[in-house]
């Protein structure tokens, strides 16, 4: 029912008719959504006008000063901003794709039956139930590491020289971690889509004599696409906002800092410079509203085509 | 048949969320339970640094402490980094997470002038036991502004190179009791073997980590992080300087020739791990770690030589370093948070700490007292390098430690000045991937050239 057809039935004006008192019981949860999120966001917007900082920053407490635009303006000029959000881009695109991989691939291997195949299902399932900053833990000390890693004992097993991982390739590492978390969540998302496959239709081209790999190319590849779409907006949403295994792995060492991890380093990770790190936050608020918006539309305009089709 | 998988898959998700939802529950519900489960018993929390001798005060604290003054205490131990961060964020906001923070003498001048930690001169003045007359002057003063005590030392250090005896005389060499650089540097690449490494420098980001070792290096290189105006105040970034490129690239090729294994994540702990397995020849750290090596259940006990910090352009080059005990202003119990310094930073606990800690006389908290270099007991167990120790520690230039003038307070493996904190951390990144050879030194050091510039504006 859409909203005209309401306003239709009810008396117009009168607050107690029947669209008002459906809207009523949501007003408390709204105002709550209003105050947690929306003020907070003003007063961000407050502090990005200013030079606050925190009262450890300087030897002499200073009054806090209004600066207009001036945070804005370091912010665009800053090539360590820049340097993060190029790291926010390759870190986000590596791990969605190769985790749609990975995960379209498992899904397809689980969507058979064979003997043991629940248990399968739940161990690749783990790594998405692991608590990230675990995982990373996991992944930094027990497989990277150049002392005791897995890894490196392999390496040394095969009469190679040592790699220090995460000191040497700290995007790769971070990485790695990433898709070993989120290949789960992804082929949770194929699997549904797998099994959504008209199995009437995929019978009729076995019978018109197609082989297995001109049926997934026609016909799965096609049918997945929304899934895929899918997958790749939720990973890439949860993905850019990576912080955990940064944290525990690189501490943010060169080619490995994020945006969310250059705001809290620039905030409460030692900089303490809140007016600025505000800024830096609401640039990314901006920046992610137009991407999802756009991605949205994206998405919804396929959806549209496959109704048309 | 479509249907029916589908209608399982629902099924099974929806018994997932339930299961999730109800493990939240659960969790949410132990907790207030974890928090409030203590009846009347005066608690108060602590945040302190992981190393060995703190982990000791905090196994000790309920039998010597708690059983006395029935006081219980809570403690956060956290590694140095962390700790700052924690204690810096909650001692700035007026937090009343901690009664009592662990911080060092980089902060404590600062926080005290800045009137965020309580004056303990009185408290320290009135207790008879806690004999403030006892504490090392060098200490005192770099704990203090403006003549107010505002941390009380656990333990103090300068820094000082270790080394094996029996290692460098199987290779035929000599260390001069007071070495340069060129000296150590030399001796490093000539025992280097695969097996064991010539020389352990910290290389893990961090201005407190490989921040502190490098610094010391800088200033005896005739570099400096910023200049200073006449009144004290950072004048212009010099990380661009020659002589800053010249330490660190004498730094991070030692380390890349003869130095430790992943070094980019080494700091004292790993060195010390190291160390006392026989992975590493020497060792240029805080004279602290000598006691845990002579320790009475060490592997190296009485195989090592200490010698006074390398040197390059300035007499001595070793740093002054202090961890203690501070009361934030907000701190809600002032006088329980005091019984509880003036126990674990007295001359009682140093005492106790020799008899009740498995490392023995030889690894109780040095450096804060003229008292515990009269113990005979320590006198015996660390007659190695006791006298070495309170050498270093009036050695240690604190008021000139390079060429140049330095801003802000006085500080030998810092500066001064609270942007020193943030531009140490972020540039160690740099020079700590530079010496992991992922990152150019010219890169590093227009970066960090760059960060410094930008942060005193």
């Amino acid at each position: 029912m859409t909203a005209a057809d309401a306003t239709r039935k009810g008396k117009a004006g009168d607050p107690f008719s029947s669209p008002w008192r459906r809207r009523l019981p949501l007003l408390p949860a709204l105002i709550f959504t209003i105050l947690v999120t929306q003020l907070p966001f003003l007063v961000s917007i407050y502090y990005s006008l200013t030079d606050l900082k925190d009262k450890t920053q300087s030897l002499i407490p200073q009054p806090t000063r209004f600066v207009g635009l001036e945070n804005y303006r370091t912010l665009l000029s800053n090539p360590f901003f820049r340097d993060a959000m190029w790291t926010s881009v390759k870190m986000t695109v590596l791990s969605v794709l190769l985790s749609l991989i990975f995960g379209t691939a498992f899904a397809l291997l689980l969507d058979r039956k064979f003997l043991g195949q629940g248990l399968v299902r739940t161990l690749l399932i783990t790594p998405f139930l692991v608590m990230p900053v675990v995982a990373a833990l996991i992944w930094k000390q027990q497989m990277f590491s150049s002392l005791f890693g897995l890894l490196n004992k392999a390496l040394e097993f095969f009469g190679l020289d040592s790699v220090q991982f995460i000191s040497d390739h700290p995007l790769a590492s971070i990485v790695t971690v990433l898709v070993w978390q989120w290949t789960p969540f992804m082929m949770l998302i194929m699997l549904a889509g797998l099994q959504s496959q008209p199995a009437d239709i995929l019978e009729a081209a076995n019978v018109d004599g197609a082989k297995p790999f001109g049926i997934f190319r026609q016909l799965t590849i096609p049918h997945l696409r929304r899934y895929l779409e899918l997958g790749a907006l939720l990973g890439s949403i949860y993905i850019i906002q990576a912080f955990d295994a940064i944290d525990v792995m690189t501490g943010g060492a060169p080619g490995s800092k994020n945006v969310p991890y250059f705001v809290y380093q620039e905030s409460i990770g030692g900089g303490f410079r809140y007016g600025s790190a505000s800024a830096y936050a609401i640039v990314v608020v901006f920046a992610s509203i137009i991407i999802a918006t756009f991605a949205l539309r994206v998405l919804s305009g396929l959806l549209k085509d496959e109704e048309r089709a | 048949m479509d249907g029916t998988r589908a209608g399982t898959t629902r099924r099974r998700m929806t018994f997932l969320a339930l299961a999730a939802g109800t493990a939240l529950l659960v969790a949410a519900a132990a907790l207030p339970g974890a928090a409030f489960g203590h009846g009347q018993a005066k608690t108060i929390s602590v945040a302190i640094v992981k190393n060995p001798q703190m982990t000791d005060i905090a196994s000790l604290t309920p039998s010597l402490f708690t059983k006395q003054s029935g006081i219980k205490v809570k403690y956060t131990i956290l590694d140095e980094g962390k700790l700052r961060e924690i204690t810096t964020r909650d001692v700035g906001s007026g937090g009343k997470s901690f009664d009592v923070v662990m911080i060092g003498m980089y902060e404590t001048p600062q926080f005290g002038q800045a009137g965020l930690l309580q004056d303990l001169t009185p408290m320290a003045k009135a207790d008879a036991a806690y004999k403030l007359s006892d504490v090392l002057p060098a200490v005192r003063n770099g704990l203090s502004a403006n003549g107010k005590l505002y941390a009380s030392p656990f333990y103090a250090e300068s820094s000082f190179l270790m080394y094996r005896k029996d290692v460098l005389a199987k290779a035929g060499v000599t260390m001069p009791a007071k070495p340069t650089w060129n000296q150590v540097a030399t001796i490093a690449r000539k025992v280097n073997t695969p097996d064991m490494a010539g020389i352990c420098l910290r290389g893990k980001p961090g201005w407190g980590d490989l921040g502190a070792s490098f610094t010391t290096v800088l200033n005896t290189f005739g570099g400096t992080w910023w200049s200073s105006t006449a009144s004290g105040k950072p004048a212009a970034a010099q990380v661009n300087q020659p002589a800053f490129k010249t330490a660190l690239d004498f730094y991070s090729k030692l380390v890349q020739d003869a130095g430790e294994k992943d070094a980019a994540n080494s700091s004292f702990n790993e060195c010390l791990a190291q160390y006392q397995a026989g992975k590493v020849a020497m060792w240029y750290d805080a004279t602290v770690a000598a006691g845990l090596l002579e320790a009475s259940d060490s592997p190296v006990k009485g195989k090592n030589g200490y010698a006074l910090a390398p040197v390059d352009k300035t007499k001595a080059s070793g740093w002054l370093w202090s961890w203690a005990l501070a009361i934030p202003k907000s701190s809600p119990d002032p006088t329980d948070a005091w019984k509880y310094i003036a126990w674990a930073t007295g001359p009682g606990y140093i005492k106790a700490a020799g008899t009740h800690t498995k490392g023995g006389w030889a690894a109780i908290p040095p450096g804060t007292r003229a008292s515990t270099y009269q113990i005979p007991q320590y006198k015996k167990a660390a007659a190695a390098f006791a006298a070495k120790t309170l050498a270093a520690m009036k050695a240690a230039p604190i008021t000139n430690p390079g060429t140049t003038k330095r801003p802000g307070l006085p500080g030998v493996q810092y500066v001064g000045i609270p942007q020193f904190q943030d531009v140490g951390n972020q540039c160690t990144q740099l020079f700590s991937s530079v010496i992991a050879g992922s990152t150019s030194d010219g890169d590093a050091l227009s970066q960090c050239q760059q960060i410094a510039a930008s942060a005193i504006k």
